[in-house]
């Protein structure tokens, strides 16, 4: 079961090694704040929709699970949408259409495809909660580089109040050489490029390794 | 046949407890979304008059180009407004001030994608306060050169915003 978990963060990482749910990991990755905000409701909705499906998995008749696996996570992504909008509006404003989005997030329809529809309940909620967590390291992961360098500065606030900042800072040395791109699409890309290739080297080495240690 | 029905009854069984979760915590949000929205409205509006007390009236003939008419107690009025400019996929949405005596008091946009440098000048304060404050009616409000289609947009709103203060009133 630790390593179901543990899979969902370097050797299964849904961004940077599977590459999934890549379009809203680009999009939102902005802000540190965007990022744990997505990150958190991609979390909630995978661990629920992996549960109730794996509940319903016996249940299903074979031929129309995609559609009820769909029912599923479009009601538990409305549900998380209310309670975001209703409970903490800017960040409801600043994740915008992205967050209506995770409905299509395929990370969440995969592992259910691919994992809950054959496990039981337990192991499909730890499944779904290394997963999210491995999307929003991965989130937090770009966006730490890109607020830096788009803005010379980290900031984290409140999600329920905007106005409570938690933490941040900001190098007023860096003032006058911020970098506006790496808040566009082409930093992102840049960021996610980088990531990925140093997850692929890790991935290599780790293969190595099990290579040697057979040949002995 | 009998897969069939069963697959269409199991389908129907989900989405129906699927709804009535929606429905449950949508009556639960619906009223904190909805008190929300009022403060985010009420602090738009104090932008305007800092110290206001705000109330939404009517009484005004409804138009495409008027969203609502707030009574600001003992200061006068504002008029929410929109039209389209140069960008056709995004409206100009702006908030127009008067005073007791229906003279315009200023403009501030609260939505625009205006074309950087041309369209988008006619929001810069260096013009829209000379432009759109102290005007008694819509034919006193200047037009910018370069930048048509945003000035005919505002001067729509303007027209409108004037005529409904000057029913309200």
């Amino acid at each position: 079961m630790w390593q179901n978990f543990k899979n969902g963060f370097i050797k299964e990482n849904p961004v940077f090694s599977l590459f999934l749910g890549m379009c809203s990991a680009l999009a939102v990755s902005t802000t540190l704040n965007n990022a744990i905000g997505m990150g958190v409701c991609v979390t909630i909705v995978l661990v629920f929709s992996n549960v109730i499906i794996s509940l319903l998995r016996k249940m299903i008749p074979d031929e129309i699970r995609i559609p009820v696996y769909i029912v599923v996570i479009a009601s538990l992504v409305t549900i998380v949408e209310m309670l975001v909008h209703a409970y903490a509006p800017a960040l409801y404003q600043s994740l915008g259409v992205f967050l209506s989005l995770v409905v299509v997030n395929c990370i969440i329809l995969g592992r259910a495809e691919a994992f809950a529809s054959k496990n039981g309940v337990g192991s499909s909620a730890v499944d779904g909660l290394g997963m999210g967590l491995g999307y929003t390291f991965a989130l937090v992961l770009i966006s730490l580089v890109r607020e830096f360098l788009a803005t010379g500065g980290i900031k984290f606030a409140n999600p329920f109040n905007s106005e409570q900042i938690l933490f941040g800072f900001s190098i007023d040395a860096l003032k006058g050489f911020t970098i506006p791109l790496m808040s566009g699409p082409v930093g992102a890309f840049l960021t996610f490029a980088c990531f990925a290739a140093f997850f692929a080297m890790l991935k290599d080495k780790a293969a190595q390794k099990e290579k040697e240690a057979q040949k002995k | 046949m009998k897969k069939m029905i069963i697959s269409v009854l199991f389908l129907a069984f989900v989405s129906a407890i699927a709804g009535a979760a929606i429905t449950f915590f949508n009556d639960m949000t619906a009223p904190i979304i909805a008190v929300n929205a009022e403060r985010e409205e009420q602090a738009t509006l104090r932008k305007m008059y800092p110290d206001g007390e705000f109330t939404e009236i009517s009484g005004y003939t409804e138009s495409e180009e008027i969203l609502a008419v707030y009574e600001v107690k003992g200061q006068g009025y504002i008029v929410k407004g929109t039209a389209t400019g140069y960008n056709t996929s995004t409206p100009i949405i702006v908030l127009v001030g008067f005073d007791q005596n229906g003279v315009s008091t200023g403009m501030l946009p609260l939505q625009q994608q205006e074309t950087s440098g041309y369209g988008s000048r006619c929001f810069e304060t260096e013009f829209s306060v000379p432009a759109y404050s102290g005007k008694s009616s819509a034919e006193e409000v200047d037009m910018l050169s370069g930048a048509s289609r945003t000035s005919e947009a505002l001067k729509k709103i303007m027209e409108a915003a004037f005529t409904a203060v000057q029913e309200v009133r």
